[in-house]
């Protein structure tokens, strides 16, 4: 799978971890709705300690950390400020306790894509939301398997997927993004252009619409 | 209705791209607009190492990404925009906007356009102080180290309000850092 080509009009990169790209789901999946597409969902398992710092909070508290002041102030705010717009779709999202490794739910993303795309959106809105809430051990796969149950996919299979295909597939891609300058999530590639976070779904719209008139500036949509 | 408070530092290029959409903002509402310096951290753009960690290669492949996206947003906003080699400081202008009494809009703009265009040094005083006094600001009591003083110890008290860049639009206690949040200013600032 090459980072940056698809058959589908536009590649959307997400990691079920990542507050910024639970917010971005319900504005890209009404984006694929509203033009009849199909877009090109794909996994990134973000390494945040490796840019971020790591940390660990138990009952609210932090227990472990190695981020520095402005790291945490960056941190807060993205929080404070993801929890606000997902509040406005109606959503719960409550801080992690640690960082979770979220390869298993995201190579859910792959297999759903490749074994009923037409569950996608109902697989994201069975994982996303509840993590979010704290309901979902994302690093159990039997919790994962249930969501694909819960989405319609098919389960058979999934588990050996897991440990063989799902992870080679997994691995070879988080290997080939940086390379390609994708770095983060939520992340769109449109007619070659990459384009980091959802204030650039006007810009994306624009594109998937064929350019009509002035193209927007960056916005969140409310 | 609260007012608007606007954080901004000159050699942002966030802010600089903010100004266009902020000032069409303010000139549908009338607010009460504070405009404040905030001291951001700008880096030259790293260069690729043998033997980086990934921690490096992300940050790295994310700022060249950011300078790109600048780029082109400007060119949909018809705003030329010119990167430096190293972004530099621009402190003496950061603190002449405390020293600002009235109406702020015009060195903003042009302190900006000093920056991004004419590669002008707004840590010097004399070129800030030529800003002002273009623009009709009185500069018979600028006094640049009070001034630089009064940047400094403002720093830390806007970070523990929660501000960590630019440009920052704080109204009735929420933040909102960056301009892609227009949509829900407009609409609180509209209430």
């Amino acid at each position: 799978m090459h980072p940056l080509t698809s058959d589908l009009p536009l590649i959307v990169y997400i990691d079920v971890k990542s507050p910024y790209a639970f917010v971005a789901i319900a504005p890209t999946l009404a984006l694929e709705s509203e033009l009849d597409m199909q877009f090109d969902w794909r996994p990134i398992t973000l390494d945040i300690p490796s840019f971020l710092g790591s940390a660990r909070k138990s009952k609210g508290k932090v227990v472990e950390s190695n981020r520095s002041p402005r790291q945490w102030m960056g941190v807060k705010y993205s929080y404070k400020d993801a929890r606000r717009y997902a509040e406005r779709q109606g959503h719960i999202l409550k801080g992690t306790e640690k960082i979770w490794d979220s390869s298993l739910a995201n190579m859910g993303i792959l297999w759903v894509m490749q074994r009923q795309r037409d569950a996608l959106a109902a697989y994201l809105n069975a994982v996303y939301p509840a993590f979010w809430r704290r309901e979902l051990d994302i690093e159990d796969p039997e919790v994962v398997t249930e969501c694909l149950r819960q989405a319609g996919a098919p389960t058979e299979g999934f588990s050996t997927f897991l440990v063989d295909q799902g992870r080679a597939a997994h691995d070879e891609l988080q290997a080939r993004l940086h390379p390609a300058g994708v770095f983060g999530v939520p992340t769109y590639v449109v007619d070659d252009e990459i384009l980091f976070g959802r204030e650039h779904l006007p810009y994306v719209a624009w594109c998937l619409r064929g350019h009509k008139g002035a193209a927007p500036d960056i916005a969140y949509g409310l | 209705m609260s007012g608007l408070t606007i954080y901004i530092d000159f050699k942002s290029p966030a802010s600089y791209l903010a100004l266009k959409p902020t000032l069409q903002l303010l000139g549908e509402f009338d607010v009460e607009t504070c405009w404040l310096p905030y001291r951001t951290s700008q880096r030259r753009l790293p260069e690729a190492r043998p033997n980086e960690t990934r921690g490096e290669t992300h940050i790295r492949v994310r700022e060249i990404a950011r300078r790109d996206i600048h780029e082109k947003y400007a060119a949909i906003q018809g705003t030329p925009i010119n990167f430096r080699d190293d972004p530099g400081q621009t402190d003496m202008a950061l603190a002449a906007l405390l020293h600002v009494s009235s109406d702020p809009t015009d060195f903003i703009a042009a302190a900006f356009r000093a920056y991004w265009l004419e590669n002008l040094d707004l840590n010097d005083a004399k070129v800030v102080t030529g800003l002002l006094d273009q623009h009709g600001h009185d500069v018979s009591g600028f006094d640049q180290r009070a001034l630089l003083d009064e940047l400094d110890s403002q720093q830390i008290p806007i970070e523990e309000l929660g501000v960590v860049d630019t440009p920052a639009y704080v109204h009735g206690g929420q933040i909102f850092i960056g301009r892609e949040h227009m949509p829900w200013l407009r609409e609180l600032l509209g209430a």
